[in-house]
Order: C-alpha cells, then sequence, then structure tokens
C-alpha cells in the first residue's frame, strides 16, 4: 500500500516527524514499581478474603445452619449439668416446696 | 527523564523462546521471583505503549500495575498461542483503551450533569502528557502530531503508536490486534493519511 501522493518537500518533513516521534526518550514508570505491584496484589487478596467460609455464604446453608442452632435445647443442658454436678455432691436436686 | 540505551537495548532483545518456557513455567506454579523477573523485564515497555497512549503519567503507572496485576492472576490461563510480549501488551492495549473509554465517559456524564446544573465544578481538561522533546526543543509539530494521533480511531491509534513509537513489525501489531498484517496495514494506511492531512498545512507555512 502506498502513501497518497504529496509534495516531496511534505515527504520529508513527514519522515522527519515521524523519525523524531521513534527518537522520543523512553519513558520509565517510578522506581520501587514492582513494590507497587506487590502491594495491590496484597490489597486485592485482602479484600478478597471472606470473612466467613465459603459455604457459609450460601443461604440454604446458612438458613440450614440458623435453624439447627435455633433446635438446640440450651436449657436442658444447663439442668442437665446442674443435676449432675449435685448429684455428685450428695446432694438433692432442688424440687419445689409443696402449698 | 534517565535514559540508559544500554538497558534499552537489553530490554529490546527478545526473550529467547526457552527462557520464555521457562519462566511461563514458573510464572504457573506461582514462583514470586519469576513475577518479579517478568515485572522487571518488561515494566519499561509496557509503561511506555501505556503512556503513548494515555499521555497520563499518573493513569499510565496505574493501568501498567493493573496489567501486571492481571498477569499474576491469569497466568494459569496463558497456553503459550502467542509470546509472552504479544500478551502483554495486548492486555496493556486493552486496558489503556478501556481507560480512554472510561475517561470519555466521565467527561460526557460531567457535560451533560454540568448542562442540567447539578454539579458547579469547573469542567476543564484533564492534564495531558506533554512530550519532553517538545517542551524543551518547542517542537510544535510534534506536538500537534501527538495531538492527531490522540484524535484517532482506537485501532488506527494503537496500530499507530506500535509502529511509529514501540517500533513492532506489521507482525507483531497483527498479532497484539488479533487480526491479520493486511488489517494492520490497512489501519497504519488510514491513520497515516488522516494524520498528513491535519499537518499538512503546517509542512507548507515551514
Amino acid at each position: 500500500m502506498t502513501e497518497p501522493n504529496r509534495h516531496p518537500d511534505s515527504d520529508e518533513a513527514w519522515s522527519d516527524l515521524l523519525s523524531q516521534l521513534a527518537r522520543q526518550p523512553p519513558a520509565q514508570p517510578r522506581p520501587f514499581f514492582y513494590g507497587r505491584v506487590q502491594a495491590r496484589l496484597a490489597a486485592q487478596a485482602a479484600a478478597e478474603k471472606p470473612l466467613v467460609p465459603g459455604w457459609l455464604r450460601r443461604p440454604a446453608f446458612a438458613a440450614l445452619l440458623a435453624a439447627l442452632v435455633l433446635s438446640l435445647p440450651g436449657d436442658g443442658a444447663a439442668v442437665g449439668a446442674a443435676r449432675e454436678a449435685a448429684g455428685r455432691a450428695g446432694e438433692s436436686a432442688p424440687h419445689l416446696l409443696p402449698r | 527523564m534517565p535514559f540508559a540505551p544500554e538497558a534499552c537495548a537489553e530490554l529490546a532483545k527478545p526473550l529467547a523462546a526457552d527462557a520464555e518456557t521457562d519462566l511461563v513455567a514458573q510464572l504457573q506454579q506461582g514462583s514470586e521471583a519469576a513475577f518479579r523477573t517478568l515485572v522487571e523485564r518488561y515494566q519499561d515497555r509496557i509503561y511506555q505503549v501505556i503512556l503513548s497512549l494515555l499521555r497520563n503519567p499518573e493513569e499510565a503507572e496505574d493501568v501498567a500495575q493493573e496489567v501486571f496485576v492481571e498477569v499474576h492472576q491469569t497466568i494459569g490461563r496463558f497456553r503459550g498461542e502467542a509470546a509472552l510480549s504479544t500478551w502483554l501488551y495486548r492486555l496493556a492495549t486493552s486496558r489503556a483503551l478501556k481507560s480512554l473509554r472510561r475517561a470519555r465517559t466521565q467527561k460526557r456524564f460531567a457535560f451533560f450533569t454540568s448542562l442540567l446544573g447539578f454539579g458547579n465544578e469547573v469542567l476543564h481538561e484533564a492534564p495531558t502528557h506533554a512530550h519532553p522533546q517538545a517542551l524543551l526543543e518547542g517542537q510544535q509539530q510534534l506536538g500537534l502530531l501527538l495531538d492527531h494521533i490522540a484524535r484517532l480511531p482506537d485501532q488506527q491509534r494503537v496500530a499507530f503508536t506500535l509502529r511509529h513509537e514501540q517500533e513492532l513489525s506489521y507482525e507483531q501489531i497483527a498479532a497484539v490486534l488479533h487480526t491479520t498484517v493486511p488489517a494492520v496495514e490497512s489501519l497504519l494506511f488510514r491513520a497515516r493519511k488522516t494524520l498528513r492531512q491535519h499537518l499538512q498545512p503546517h509542512f507548507r507555512h515551514d
């Protein structure tokens, strides 16, 4: 493919301009570029690290876990432990006085 | 800006195929030393091509960092169909163009919000990277050329920059742009024609 016909002077000026463009001083990033890339990677990794496990972030698993926690008999376990402790101490378990 | 010709000559050397394969293998195994080698070997070239497209050192640095972060995260998917440098240039040009598009969208949005009176901030042109040589020697033609390169359509702009600033071959540009050599020739022909049309009056008056 050829360039459009131009005046020879303009061809020369165009070539000079292109060679000036190619001769421009090569730019460089600021010093310690690698350190900044590493810092960026670390920041992204920290941002992506989840606070809760992945399976827990799924609604079905989270709901199941919540249902399991709610169904645990918290009071019964505490009373049972108290009875065992009292039995070891040779006392009878406390009971209500008759009216 | 400091310039070490020996260092640039070293960087300009293509990485031998074996060395490149080794480096990629180490990167895929998660070697931090290999990643450091890659960054230090390619950072100048990647920064230069991005700076050529964006003309803003801060944005160019930011986008160059994004490119290497993307390399770190996606090197596992690199299958070696293209040279490592081609892949890096591809990431760099696509990220630079994305950044340009985002900046244009923000500019348009700011313009419309200012028309509607939502924002009271003064609209101004983002500072552009004035060419150091043009500044030092007052070469207005070079500055003018850079201004008109910035107005070319994206593909023509990338092809012209890779050819005339990074001095890549037509084959390399075709690989970076995912196209054919004749398509690159066509892009360059149209870019040169447009640029010469704009610069012609300035040649005549000199």
